[in-house]
């Protein structure tokens, strides 16, 4: 009797445990612009919230290429002239992350600030 | 615009450059003919315009990841390509006749594959300036000095590896290519994470205080060993992973050239 109802709750902690699994999952990815217009980020500076995966929507509004890099945040792109694209970023400790255009890196410059608080981050 | 040409085209040669001076080299050790180099570097230079070509439709692609997906396909294919390599080599050291054409035509493919990406990369770049004329000498004389160095840093190696004494010389090359194959499968597993195709946690580590990204060892490394200074927990599974795949093939190939030996 009691090892079925040991049973029991190792079950209901396995579900819950599994539940906690899946539920980030089913939370929509935060989603954040940027613009690359004359060689320049814009904005430059850009707030998201820590410990979470967010989605960069890059457009290109230049009709050159440029390549979105950044060796904080692990992540390179080319962007084609006219184009946009989307980089995926996170789960990120709070702090900033510079990134640039590594075709053109003494104009396109520009900082992801990571806060810990959410509501800050809009 | 000249500085930012060099350590542009730089940084996409050097990686395919140190891939072939370590092949040259283990060719040169394991007696095989180097021609499959210049068809290597030909076919690779038709994959590279073609990929460059293709890159607006390739990047639409899964919802704007295609970029990151063809480029892992083509990371991932060399890896795969040089653990191939890996196996064949203890065979041919042994001097199995069939290993011969297998090696070269292994080591021409990892090669193609690797010019294939980044020469569409150069290729996307240099041609972004190629209606500014005020810009394109500086970028086209920057592209052909950082052309330049990336080679002459190939041949270098090339060459410290052929210095070495004649048993150092293979397991060095065996090394070598451990390492380059890992980078190859890191890099791949990253790019798949950008995509968000892989779900990344938090980085495990962070030596950016100890050796940045950006500085010329960094670049080095990162080129030669795939060296990342934040990289997440299945960046560093993928390293380690491929590494015992690639040590797994070779040593498949050791135990399968051993009935030779004894003939």
């Amino acid at each position: 009797m009691r090892k079925a109802i040991r049973m029991m709750q190792f079950r209901r902690s396995m579900l819950a445990f599994l539940i906690l699994l899946a539920a980030p999952s089913y939370a929509a990815t935060p989603e954040f612009e940027i613009e690359i217009r004359n060689h320049l980020f814009l904005p430059d500076t850009l707030t998201i919230p820590a410990g979470v995966k967010v989605k960069l929507v890059i457009y290109n509004r230049d009709e050159t290429p440029e390549e979105f890099e950044s060796y904080e945040l692990n992540r390179e792109k080319v962007i084609l002239g006219g184009r946009k694209a989307i980089v995926f970023v996170g789960p990120l400790a709070p702090g900033e992350y510079p990134f640039f255009g590594e075709f053109n890196p003494q104009t396109a410059l520009g900082t992801i600030l990571v806060v810990a608080d959410a509501n800050a981050a809009k | 615009m000249l500085l930012n040409s060099v350590v542009i085209i730089l940084r996409e040669v050097l990686e395919a450059a140190l891939l072939m001076s370590v092949f040259l080299a283990s060719a040169r050790f394991l007696h095989t003919r180097n021609r499959w180099a210049i068809a290597a570097l030909a076919v690779g230079a038709i994959g590279a315009v073609s990929y460059g070509f293709l890159l607006e439709p390739v990047s639409d692609l899964f919802d704007g990841v295609g970029q990151e997906v063809c480029n892992a396909i083509l990371q991932y294919g060399a890896f795969v390509s040089l653990a191939a390599v890996a196996f064949h080599i203890p065979g041919r050291a042994n001097i199995l006749k069939s290993a011969s054409t297998s090696i070269i035509t292994l080591m021409a493919l990892t090669v193609t594959l690797a010019i294939t990406r980044e020469g569409a990369e150069i290729l996307v770049y240099v041609s972004g300036f190629w209606d500014v004329s005020d810009f394109f000498s500086a970028v086209a004389l920057g592209s052909v000095i950082g052309a330049c160095i990336g080679f002459s840093v190939g041949v270098l190696i090339y060459y410290l590896l052929l210095a070495q004494p004649v048993r150092w010389a293979l397991p060095t090359s065996v090394v070598l290519i451990h390492l380059i194959a890992a980078g190859m499968a890191s890099q791949a597993t990253r790019l798949l994470i950008q995509a968000d195709w892989i779900q990344a946690g938090s980085p495990v580590w962070d030596t950016s205080g100890i050796l940045s990204e950006q500085s010329l060892t960094g670049q080095l490394l990162y080129a030669l060993v795939g060296y990342e200074a934040s990289p997440s927990g299945i960046e560093v599974l993928a390293y380690l992973g491929s590494m015992l795949i690639v040590a797994t093939a070779f040593f498949a190939g050791k135990f399968r050239s051993q009935p030779a030996m004894d003939e």
